[in-house]
């Protein structure tokens, strides 16, 4: 995809930049925050916004710009390695069961419905009871939850593809089906899985906040926008900034994502794209 | 009498890129009218422009009366007229129709959607038989109805509003000979009983010939030639037309070499039976695609398999080469016995296979070097060197450049793409190569070409051929022999002048007589 296609679909290229803006926002705070997100001082907090805290304090005298910025950082690092889970895991997973087929798709598919039967929040208490709660924990709870996604994406692609006469072409020429899989099957399906993976990323920050919100994800002194919106629920009606400001930052991530994956679907799906040349 | 649609300086253009340009011409009320194109020509853009469903993408400028009005621009009165005054039949009847409601239902649908009680309708049981249906077809859902079936209920739709104009684009182009010629013969004798005005869009030169009495030929976007269809096409004045009507007539080959009468491949009681899946076919009888085939082919010989839509053939060719295994009986390839799929891979680079579809059988997103290079891991032995010099070999010896290697599959036509498919078969220089309909979905002026390529590429390599098709003109003009198959069994067998000229079989029979006839001068 070159850049001139990208500015055909300005959804798509509003949805980038704001993904963008907010992941820069977030890799920022591993070098400068205004202030460390761990300096607490009572003294300071609930300071309304003014030029030396641009967002104003916590209940704790914290620096709420820093914690948005490192927030977001986790976030989007939480469901990245979520994402990269499925891919790794799903991905893979899909392809066998589409290519070997019978028994091994059986099971496959009895595996990807299983993790389907368990929502990310039963996973992650479970993994919470067994091994303490953290972000790692969160990372492996969302991760188990997309791989089923991915691996029906995958399967879908690939039962789609292997009916076309390459894929033909590919086993008379003496491939093997993994190799079928990484050459053939592959490069045509990495644009759903691309489409699939904003959705999922976007999906994995809200099970994000949500599993830090019930106390399962990040731990204090680490802070994430679902662990900002815990502490500052109790304050709500004195200080209604302290949780609007990281609900809007979650709303504003998830917005620019779905926009983002929607326009990507756009520019890759080559349905859609035959239909002008029609 | 008066024209029922007037197209006057018609442009349509997506973008900067013009699909039709400067195109005028009129049709006269109660007039059968061809159009024919190849593909790109425009021909169903055109179409589309008189019933006013254009993509929205498309930019269009001129001017398009329908009964002395133009069209309207409003979309509900569009639709208005859409329903109650052109009926349109589409290429595919399987995606038109929709594949949740029974085909009754869809029918009355259409008669409900064109009366505001206005002159009572036809009833549904009189319109079935009209387009050649029984009363319990209504009941059933369109993937139980067969192809020529499911564009019969098509037709009855375009009839349901008793329509002054219908549209055809290519409403046979994907069924089989047979079926294809009891529809044109039913579209032609629904005209002249309703005194309709058809459009008819086709690329079959001899189908336009057999239905319509006025004819426009279009190329790139533009009239090349408009007049009655006799004229047209027995004395085309255009350089265009006269090549379009030359490759309809298929030339005989000149064999140089008589077929050796060793068998190079002998297939002795080959049966593929497919079960139907899961419980509810447990007891079910297995639908035997291949039924006890037996026959042997010569080397150098090029023997040909025709026959209807699933009457098994591709099936065989599958399993000659190595796609599939059979469920009983045994194959022999130069003395290797082999099922199907065990073929061993030191065997698998003396066969090979050419597809149907020039755009589905290559990887967009590998290189032609890539993709015509793959077969070449079936020779393991070959220097890096070696394996250049064998690429470029078989790309120059169907008449490409050794430059295209390194494009991708999308920048190619269908015709150069399916000359990219014959290199690939050709690549590990194979013994016998099976060709699957190769010309049947390319645009007519290129089949003679890829033809003459195969016959040359035959008699350069000493190759041994397997053709199916269900295109008798073509197995006609290539093949030493010919098999006719019907429902997994070879009924009839004999060279193609004896075969063709004495058909005994019922079989064989239909088929020539479902043969559009030639064009004579």
């Amino acid at each position: 995809m070159n850049w001139r296609r990208l500015l055909d679909h300005p959804s798509l290229a509003l949805g980038l930049a704001a993904t963008l803006a907010f992941a820069l926002l977030g890799l920022a705070s591993l070098i400068w925050t205004p202030y460390p997100i761990a300096d607490i001082a009572i003294s300071r907090r609930f300071l309304v916004p003014d030029a030396s805290h641009l967002l104003g304090t916590d209940h704790l005298g914290r620096d709420m710009l820093s914690l948005i910025m490192a927030g977001t950082l986790t976030s989007f690092t939480v469901g990245a390695a979520a994402v990269a889970i499925g891919v790794g895991i799903g991905v893979p997973m899909g392809l066998v069961a589409a290519m070997w087929g019978g028994p091994v798709d059986w099971v496959a598919m009895r595996i990807s419905d299983l993790a389907f039967a368990f929502p990310s929040v039963i996973i992650a208490i479970l993994i919470a009871t067994l091994i303490g709660p953290g972000a790692t924990n969160a990372i492996i709870a969302i991760g188990i939850f997309n791989i089923p996604v991915f691996a029906r994406v995958a399967r879908g692609g690939a039962l789609a593809l292997s009916s076309l006469d390459f894929i033909g072409a590919a086993r008379l020429a003496g491939l093997g089906k993994a190799a079928i899989a990484w050459r053939h099957i592959l490069p045509n399906i990495m644009s759903l899985i691309i489409v699939q993976g904003t959705i999922q990323l976007s999906l994995g920050i809200l099970a994000e906040a949500g599993l830090s919100y019930i106390g399962l994800g990040t731990q204090p002194p680490a802070t994430s926008l679902g662990l900002m919106l815990r502490d500052a629920q109790s304050l709500f009606l004195i200080h209604p900034s302290l949780s609007l400001l990281p609900g809007l930052a979650i709303v504003l991530i998830v917005v620019a994502l779905n926009i983002a994956g929607d326009g990507l679907r756009d520019a890759l799906d080559p349905r859609l794209r035959r239909q002008e040349l029609a | 009498m008066t024209a029922l649609v007037e197209i006057d300086d018609l442009a349509v253009s997506f973008g900067a890129r013009p699909a039709i340009e400067g195109l005028t011409l009129a049709i006269e009320k109660g007039e059968r009218f061809g159009i024919i194109g190849e593909s790109g020509s425009g021909k169903s853009l055109t179409a589309l422009a008189i019933a006013g469903l254009l993509p929205e993408t498309a930019r269009m400028s001129g001017r398009i009366r329908f009964d002395g009005a133009p069209l309207p621009q409003d979309e509900r009165e569009m639709a208005r007229l859409r329903g109650k005054r052109i009926g349109m039949v589409f290429q595919e009847p399987m995606t038109a129709l929709n594949p949740l409601m029974r085909v009754g239902e869809q029918i009355e649908e259409a008669m409900r959607l064109a009366d505001e009680a206005a002159a009572p309708l036809a009833d549904l049981p009189a319109l079935l038989q009209e387009v050649g249906l029984e009363p319990r077809h209504a009941g059933r859902y369109p993937h139980q109805l067969s192809g020529g079936q499911r564009q019969r209920v098509m037709i009855a739709m375009a009839l349901a509003s008793r329509p002054e104009l219908m549209i055809a684009d290519e409403p046979t182009s994907a069924l089989d000979v047979i079926t294809q010629r009891l529809v044109l013969d039913l579209i032609g004798e629904i005209c002249q009983r309703r005194r309709m005005t058809l459009l008819f869009i086709s690329h079959d030169i001899r189908a336009v010939a057999a239905l319509c009495e006025r004819v426009a030929v279009l190329h790139r976007g533009t009239l090349v030639e408009l007049g009655p269809v006799h004229t047209v096409l027995t004395r085309p004045n255009q350089a265009y037309t006269q090549k379009l009507v030359a490759a309809t007539q298929v030339t005989p080959r000149q064999r140089v070499a008589a077929p050796k009468p060793e068998p190079l491949l002998t297939v002795t009681h080959l049966t593929r039976a497919f079960k139907g899946r899961g419980l509810l076919h447990w007891g079910e009888k297995p639908l035997l695609a291949v039924n006890d085939v037996s026959l042997s082919i010569g080397v150098g010989e090029c023997l040909a398999l025709v026959g209807p839509s699933g009457c098994g053939k591709t099936t065989l060719g599958r399993m000659i080469v190595g796609l599939d295994s059979a469920s009983a009986g045994e194959m022999d390839f130069a003395g290797t016995p082999y099922r199907g799929a065990d073929l061993p891979a030191a065997r698998r680079a003396d066969l090979s296979l050419v597809f149907q579809d020039p755009f589905g059988s290559f990887n967009p997103r590998l290189t032609v070097a890539q993709s015509l290079g793959e077969p070449l891991r079936l020779l393991p032995r070959l220097a890096p060197l070696e394996r250049q010099t064998r690429l470029e070999e078989a790309i120059t010896s169907v008449g490409l450049e050794t430059a295209m290697l390194a494009r991708y599959p999308h920048e190619f036509s269908g015709g150069q793409r399916q000359r990219l498919a014959i290199a690939r078969a050709m690549v590990t220089r194979p013994r016998l190569v099976v060709l699957d309909e190769p010309v049947s979905a390319l645009d007519v002026s290129v089949r003679g070409d890829v033809l003459d390529l195969l016959a040359r590429l035959q008699a350069d390599h000493a190759l041994t051929y397997l053709i199916v098709s269900h295109d008798l003109d073509m197995v006609a003009a290539m093949a030493d022999r010919v098999l006719v198959m019907e429902a997994g069994r070879i009924v009839e067998e004999g060279t193609p002048t004896a075969l063709f000229a004495r058909p005994r079989h019922r079989l064989t029979q239909e088929l020539m007589a479902a043969r559009l006839p030639d064009i004579v001068g």
